[in-house]
């Protein structure tokens, strides 16, 4: 898994690609940790090239979701497809944090 | 061959997360699977194993976990994870309550729903000291 950080708009939206599993989890909520820790309080995390999230990596997005909203801000998700989209609805996360379809929509919010 | 079971024993440890996955990639391409049920597949292996590394043995001492799997037919998979650890069946676990807002939400506790959401049928048996945890998966949801 690799996870690509930039500035849209004046946000921090994180790219991530591959798969998060139990091993790779971590990475990704330690990457989030660090934006939080640098000043972010909402974080937007495009998911549209992740082929693939278990448990594990549930835990993590429910986890850095809670740290934003306790900072006021907002975990914002976008362009999920296939299997990660069908984890996130199941799960419900999808009614928990907002999903967009597209990194410009997720910046403008709403 | 069709039909004959496939097995892989390993040490029940995060490590062997990458070659189980490997193992039963192999059994989806002979079961010719979609890659959708793949992805599927590897979700319920993964959610099984980390079941048993964090809760089957006790932290410090941890012991294996074989995984087998046959192909009857095409399209369909028969998969089997064992381990000698904690007796466990995940089967009876409460379901979590999806209902809760953020900040009630827990952090965990959505694996062995997974596990029950994706897989076609799932067996749970104790015998002999092992853990038995049985599914299938076929190329139709």
């Amino acid at each position: 898994m690799t996870i690509d950080c930039i500035q849209v708009e004046g946000k921090v939206v994180l790219h991530v690609v591959g798969r998060m599993d139990a091993e790779s989890a971590a990475q990704f909520e330690g990457q989030c940790d660090s934006c939080i820790s640098e000043g972010s309080t909402s974080l937007i995390v495009d998911l549209g090239d992740l082929s693939y999230v278990s448990s594990m990596g549930l835990r993590s997005f429910v986890g850095v979701a809670k740290k934003l909203k306790n900072k006021g801000g907002e975990l914002r998700i976008c362009r999920l497809t296939g299997l990660v989209r069908q984890v996130f609805e199941i799960t419900r996360l999808n009614q928990l944090v907002p999903m967009y379809d597209s990194v410009e929509s997720a910046v403008i919010g709403g | 061959m069709p039909g004959i079971p496939q097995s892989l024993t390993l040490i029940a440890k995060p490590e062997s997360l990458a070659p189980v996955t490997e193992f039963v990639r192999k059994g989806a391409r002979e079961a010719n699977l979609p890659e959708l049920r793949v992805r599927e597949l590897e979700l319920l292996i993964e959610e099984i194993l980390v079941n048993i590394w964090q809760y089957s043995y006790p932290e410090g001492a941890p012991g294996t976990v074989a995984v087998t799997y046959s192909v009857p037919r095409p399209g369909e998979m028969e998969i089997e994870v064992a381990d000698q650890g904690v007796e466990f069946d995940p089967l009876t676990a409460d379901p979590p309550d999806l209902t809760l807002d953020l900040s009630r939400r827990p952090v965990g506790g959505l694996g062995i729903f997974l596990l029950k959401s994706f897989a076609n049928s799932m067996n749970y048996r104790r015998h002999l000291g092992w853990n038995r945890l049985s599914f299938w998966i076929s190329a139709s949801p």
